[in-house]
């Protein structure tokens, strides 16, 4: 993948619900083009269509199946293992969700920002591989849990609007687990689009003021 | 050329930065006490130390390595003074075919090095990604129980 070094420090607008702000945001090394939304200049028909797509992306199961519960144990999704499983090898992430208490997950998902070419071999990122925090559950959550989850910033480590957006560029210039996302290598079904495609449904539906649906 | 630090000596190895480390450790530099199992980190038989923590080395580019020391079977203890691991492992006679045992000691060894008494299901849980096709699991987790007192001065 082609790296494009954006610049360090430009002045992005990023609306969030019916105000508007102004902030300065450091970007790293990512190809990602951020084109940030004033907040109220999306319908929120339009902001509930964009998060209909950002959940079948979180709802993927390159994405849940390191969003599991406080057991700690990651899932493995295979066609070829009949679907959806519990990760081999008796495997726990432990409190520490790295495995520290038992075997670490690093042990065999490297830290590495080389391409993920292997079929049937542990993958790799830019990040040491963990599980997600507890508090951010989406293994078997439907649309309305994970979107309230993802907009309320007691339990999704402390982010507005803004906040989420920089994770995703923040990651993405790591190559960390959401770029993984859109890229397993490997032979594996990649989440649903291109990570550009899930930064701009992220930037509406921030717009729109992160509306979730009802049921 | 890659500069590799193996068992406290600095290498330089000719491979490309993508090679893995259980191939340049191999092949290219004639340790062969760190076998070769499956490739995918499925079966643990290539497990040495970077900085003290265990890892596959098939799933190790190389390139990505770094200034972290690496730890063969081979640079953990000697004929003459076997790591504690090692003492308890001829003492209780693990090893059966052999293939399997340098990756089964140096998960024991790190998982001792980070929980000097590890329970039951710790001991499992770590060991469980290090197959043996012989069944020497009940010896090896005796072994490792031996090995846990000895160190702590039992
Ligand atoms: S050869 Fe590395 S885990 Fe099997
Ligand atoms: S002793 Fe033979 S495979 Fe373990």
């Amino acid at each position: 993948m082609s790296i494009r070094i954006m610049s360090l420090s430009c002045l992005l607008m990023l609306g969030l619900a019916s105000q508007s702000v102004s902030a300065e945001v450091e970007e790293g090394a990512h190809d990602l083009s951020v084109e940030l939304k004033p907040g109220g200049s999306v319908s929120n028909a339009d902001g509930l269509a964009a998060w209909d797509r950002i959940y079948a992306v979180v709802s993927h199961p390159r994405c849940v199946n390191c969003h599991t519960d406080e057991g700690g144990i990651p899932m493995w999704t295979d066609d070829e293992l009949g679907g959806t499983r519990p990760h081999g090898m008796n495997i726990s992430a432990g409190e520490s969700r790295q495995g520290r208490e038992f075997l670490e997950c690093e042990t065999c998902h490297q830290t590495s920002t080389r391409p993920n070419t292997m079929p049937h071999a542990p993958p790799h990122a830019g990040i040491p591989w963990q599980l997600a925090p507890v508090e951010f559950l989406w293994f078997g959550q439907d649309s309305k849990t994970i979107c309230e989850q993802i907009r309320d910033p007691r339990r999704n480590g402390g982010r507005g609007g803004r906040g989420l957006v920089e994770h995703i560029t923040h990651d993405a210039s790591l190559k960390g687990f959401i770029a993984w996302a859109f890229d397993p290598g490997g032979g594996r079904e990649p989440a649903p689009g291109t990570l550009q495609q899930h930064l701009d449904d992220t930037i509406e539906w921030v717009a729109a003021g992160m509306p979730c649906p009802q049921e | 050329m890659v500069e590799l630090r193996v068992n406290g000596v600095v290498q330089q190895v000719d491979v490309e930065e993508e090679m893995p480390l259980l191939w340049a450790l191999r092949d290219a530099l004639g340790i062969t006490g760190t076998k070769y199992g499956c490739g995918i980190a499925q079966c643990g038989a290539c497990t040495v130390h970077l900085d003290g923590r265990a890892v596959r080395a098939c799933q190790v580019a190389v390139g990505d390595v770094g200034h972290r020391e690496i730890t063969t079977i081979e640079g953990l203890g000697t004929p003459e003074s076997p790591h504690p691991v090692q003492a308890a492992w001829i003492e209780l006679q693990v090893a059966q075919c052999g293939y399997c045992q340098s990756g089964q000691i140096m998960s024991a060894a790190a998982l001792l090095e980070r929980t000097p008494d590890p329970s039951d299901d710790q001991i499992d849980r770590v060991l469980s990604a290090n197959l043996c096709r012989c069944g020497t699991y009940p010896r090896i987790k005796s072994a490792v129980k031996l090995a846990a007192q000895r160190l702590q001065g039992g």
